[in-house]
């Protein structure tokens, strides 16, 4: 087997030699172009497909090869079709059905000569199209609903012209168990929900009249719900939830992500509940007056969030929706200051992540933020007090306090109501900032959740500079530490099947990419 | 009768230690590996294979010589790799056959042809002409009798004798470098649309051309293969072509036992879940797509086995009694094999074999030390994040049921049950009838998986220390990839 690979890719590397040869296979090869995108059903990685534009076929259409891989990277089939020029935005699975969604246009992404651009720019349209592919690799049902887009035509010093324009919310693509599948999108004129059954036809659409920035969908039994994110003065404020039941095909009323004091909210998580099955939100309380004040150690330990909370949706009228505020602004918690400091450890709480067991408990996840006196430069104002100018660089600069982001903390939120910190552990502390520097300049920490539902064990991923790790919150123990960069390797980690990560390993000395899928 | 007794007690002994020794003998030597072995024919090889001028067009020429240097190249660096090994069994046993094939039939094999003996599993012979032929260990395991492993080298040879390979070469560079062979390259370029579709349709082209000749080559190769073993009184029986049709079948094979009684002897823990694949993705589906791995049957090199039987069928040597391959090199060949594959960090068919080994009856400690190795190689590729690749997960529509739980198990058995069967397996019995190389070989594995320094440099150490004490060992091999790092 070893040999005769070796031999195919031999003869191949000989055929290439050939001078008019590898021209060919030069040009040819220019004009094709892949999209890897993973097949996701009921939040879970079922699978991965490449999609590949092979070749223009007419003076507007494309050959295009789908190769459909299961989730441990092996190959089970490919389709081909023609179409014209297409963008796929997602995949999604169900009753062994998979649906592409994707962008399809006359005029988007092609080039044209400049006498044909203005022709072209006239006579343009574009499509969501959607795809239906059973597993025997045939193709059940396309379905194609024109949109509106604002097109151009993209500037160039060459001769070609490029169409452009571009949706104002990308394509969402969930599946719908047991039901189909369901799609969202944003044009120039609306957004628009659109459902299908698992043949591939369209049972419903509804249009969502809403002006947002942002856009986030989950399905939920037979439900689909729709989390809008507007623009407004305190930047993670804004959230509104649209419930629609695809079973009877209404929708419930817009449901404004306030507490009762008329706080906004802001949205870490909607999920599925993993015990029931049924949505739930869970975030932070923002102080109304404070909430902007997010950018430096010193504006977060001013309180930017009065509490936290969660909100679980049990069904979409108002009595099925079930309200869980806990404040720390009044007092109320203890061990927990008025503006969100811990007392146990002496730290601020940034939550990156939350999520809920498969017993229903609420867990935040997120680092430790230790805010201490720079005894050093106060030492240094005091003694340069007299100078006037050199105290007041010195507050400018370095200023009066340092922060630093320490352990990880898993904090849970109790069934009456109140907060504790589960657990914490460690991970790579980072420098001693000034604490009026803005995160962004030393923060590089990102959080990740995953679970298994087979294990019914959450997982934190932490990827810091240096190291990702991995961490068991069940167990309260560090799975593995896997460095960045290992010799001449740097590793990054990707989604994978449930329990799974996808380990990728470049290698720059030897310059080849190593993937594989590995467990949690 | 107490001399009698005697002398059976006595007999019984020197079966014993005999017994014990063929425990101890290696199977090889780390200086039987080609790039040690073969150091002088390697050098000589690149010296000797000169392209000969065969044209005047410079660039038919040219290009004649690349295909040459390529064929140099590709067993030059096989060699290197330690693709191939010269053992004291196997290899005079072959060169056995050929010396026979070569002596009855002098005329068409004038000079011995150069024996390769490579360890690969699949079931293959090769030849690359100028007199090499190379025999894969797969192909002696697979064959069943002395006459079937001679048809397949006299096949092999044939291909020499009738210089197949150099004038493929030949037939290659001239199709390559032909007006009309450009030109229609060349039309892809000026066609504005379908450009891969046309690339492919002249590729495919000429791959179907290719393979029609090779095609022929083979047929001829068989006929005349047929006429050497005829010279060599060898009994030729064309029932072998149709056994090549189940050659992919070993991993299709089931176990005898549960799954759970293999591991469960070693004193192991098991459980069923293990084996039950968990994942909800696509490969638990029922998906059906037309079969694209196949390639066309006009673009295969060999015609179809049951074509292959069909015309040669009439030169079986009715009622020969066919010369099975003796044990030891049956038993030999088996373990080269699988200490290759362990090599090549395929682990989950290596476990299988163990397995159907198992189920043959065989006690051979030494398998059980392979079981060790498995685990704790599994061990230390998840250690280095690289379990799911020596897994090697195999679709389960290419493999019996068998074979699906045990890569489920090898993929989804938790970290610390992993610890724990390595930790077992380590202080196994077995190990009280190990050479000392092969203990030696546990405590480089015990220092790759659970040592708390898990740096390269320890590793190094520990590796350069196994080579140093074991200079012969054929596992020097295995710890030359962490020495040389």
């Amino acid at each position: 087997m070893k040999r005769s690979l070796l031999l195919t890719a031999l003869s191949f590397s000989l055929l290439v030699a050939v001078h008019a040869q590898s021209k060919v296979f030069k040009e040819v090869s220019e004009g094709i172009s892949s999209q890897v995108k993973s097949i996701w059903q009921d939040n879970t990685m079922v699978g991965y497909l490449v999609f590949t534009e092979l070749e223009k076929a007419s003076a507007d259409s494309f050959n295009y090869k789908i190769t459909i891989m299961d989730e441990n990277l092996n190959d089970i089939g490919t389709v081909k079709f023609r179409e014209l020029k297409l963008n796929l935005y997602n995949v999604a699975f169900e009753q062994d059905v998979l649906c592409l969604a994707y962008l399809k246009s006359n005029f988007l992404d092609y080039d044209f000569g400049r006498r044909d651009a203005k022709t072209a720019l006239s006579n343009a349209k574009s499509w969501i199209f959607t795809q239906f592919l059973n597993l025997d690799g045939k193709i059940i049902a396309t379905n194609a609903t024109p949109v509106d887009i604002k097109y151009s035509i993209g500037a160039s010093y060459t001769s070609k012209r490029s169409g452009y324009g571009k949706l104002k919310t990308s394509v969402l693509l969930k599946n719908i168990p047991q039901k189909g599948f369901a799609c969202f999108y944003g044009d120039d004129s609306r957004n628009n929900l659109l459902i299908f059954n698992a043949a591939g036809r369209q049972t419903w659409q509804k249009t969502v009249q809403e002006d947002a920035s942002d856009f986030y969908m989950l399905t939920s039994q037979q439900d689909v719900w729709v989390l809008a994110k507007r623009k407004e003065k305190l930047v993670e404020a804004g959230y509104e939830l649209f419930g629609f039941n695809t079973k009877d095909s209404t929708a419930a009323p817009k449901y404004i992500l306030k507490d009762k004091k008329g706080n906004p909210l802001r949205v870490i998580t909607f999920d599925n509940d993993p015990a029931t099955g049924k949505p739930f939100m869970a975030g932070n309380i923002i102080n109304a007056g404070k909430g902007n004040g997010l950018l430096t150690p010193n504006q977060r330990a001013r309180g930017p969030y009065d509490g936290v909370f969660t909100i679980d949706f049990t069904g979409r009228k108002k009595s099925e929706i079930k309200e869980n505020y806990i404040y720390w602004n009044d007092g109320s918690q203890p061990g927990i200051s008025k503006r969100g400091r811990w007392d146990s450890i002496r730290a601020y709480c940034r939550f990156e992540q939350a999520f809920r067991d498969y017993e229903g408990n609420t867990f935040f996840s997120g680092s430790a933020m230790l805010r201490r006196p720079r005894w050093g430069a106060i030492g240094l104002e005091i003694v340069t007090a007299p100078t006037i100018i050199l105290p007041a660089m010195i507050a400018m600069t370095a200023g009066s306090t340092k922060a630093q982001l320490a352990d990880g903390l898993v904090v849970r939120m109790g069934g009456k109501g109140g907060l504790t910190i589960n657990h914490n552990f460690k991970l790579n502390p980072t420098i001693w900032a000034a604490a009026r520097a803005p995160f962004i300049n030393w923060d590089n920490r990102n959080y990740y959740h995953l679970n298994s539902s087979e294990n019914k064990t959450n997982y934190l991923i932490v990827d810091d500079s240096r190291n990702f790790t991995i961490y068991n919150v069940n167990q309260q123990k560090i799975m593995r530490t896997i460095p960045h960069m290992d010799g001449n390797v740097r590793t990054s980690i990707l989604p994978a099947k449930e329990g799974h990560i996808m380990v990728s390993e470049y290698n720059y000395k030897e310059k080849y990419t190593r993937v594989s899928i590995e467990s949690l | 009768m107490t001399h009698s007794y005697r002398v059976l007690i006595a007999v019984l002994l020197i079966g014993l230690a005999l017994d014990g020794r063929s425990q101890i003998k290696p199977l090889y030597n780390y200086q039987d590996l080609s790039h040690i072995i073969y150091q002088r024919q390697k050098d000589s090889l690149k010296k000797a294979w000169v392209c000969p001028a065969a044209y005047k067009n410079k660039e038919t020429q040219k290009k004649y010589k690349e295909i040459w240097d390529s064929r140099t190249e590709f067993i030059t660096q096989a060699i290197a790799d330690d693709d191939y090994v010269q053992d004291q069994d196997i290899f005079p046993y072959i060169d056995g056959i050929i010396t026979q094939l070569m002596q009855a039939n002098k005329q068409q094999i004038p000079v011995k042809p150069f024996l390769l003996l490579d360890r690969s599993a699949s079931i293959n012979a090769y030849a690359v002409g100028g007199n090499v032929i190379a025999v894969n260990l797969g192909l002696i395991s697979f064959c069943q009798s002395r006459e079937e492993l001679a048809l397949a080298i006299a096949h092999e040879m044939s291909h020499n004798i009738l210089n197949h390979a150099e004038n493929a070469a030949r037939q290659r560079a001239e199709l390559l470098t032909s007006d009309e062979y450009k030109r229609s390259l060349e039309s892809v370029l000026d066609s504005k649309y379908g450009r891969l579709t046309r690339l492919q349709k002249i590729l495919e082209n000429y791959s179907f051309n290719r393979s029609k000749h090779q095609r022929y080559h083979e047929s001829d190769a068989d006929s005349l293969a047929i006429l050497l073993l005829k010279k060599s009184n060898i009994a030729f029986n064309a029932a072998f072509f149709l056994r090549l049709d189940s050659v992919d079948v070993l991993y299709r094979q089931p176990l005898s036992h549960p799954l759970n009684t293999y591991f469960t002897a070693y004193h192991l823990p098991f459980e069923d879940t293990w084996t039950q694949r968990r994942s909800k993705g696509l490969s638990t589906r029922n998906y059906n797509f037309r079969d694209t791995s196949s390639i066309a049957d006009s673009l295969k090199t060999h015609p179809d086995c049951e074509e292959r039987y069909a015309r040669t069928r009439s030169f079986t040597v009715a009622g020969a009694r066919m010369t099975p391959i003796p044990a030891n090199i049956k038993t030999k060949t088996n373990k080269m094999m699988l200490w290759g594959m362990y090599q090549n960090q395929t682990l989950t068919p290596c476990l299988y074999r163990v397995l159907l080994e198992k189920d043959k009856g065989n006690t051979d400690e030494w398998y059980d030390f392979m079981v060790n190795n498995i685990f704790s190689g599994l061990f230390y590729a998840d250690r280095e994040l690289h379990r799911f690749n020596a897994v090697g997960v195999i679709q389960k529509e290419y493999i019996s049921k068998n074979y699906n739980e045990l890569q489920n198990m090898l993929e989804q058995m938790p970290r610390e049950s992993l610890e724990q069967y390595c930790k077992t397996l380590q202080n196994g019995s077995f190990w009280k009838d190990m050479s000392p190389a092969e203990r030696a070989l546990k405590n480089l594995l015990y220092t790759l998986t659970f040592d708390p320094d898990a740096s390269d440099k320890n590793r190094a150490k520990a590796a350069k220390e196994f080579t140093s004490n074991n200079a012969a060992s054929m596992y020097c091999e295995f710890a030359d990839i962490f020495a040389k790092k």
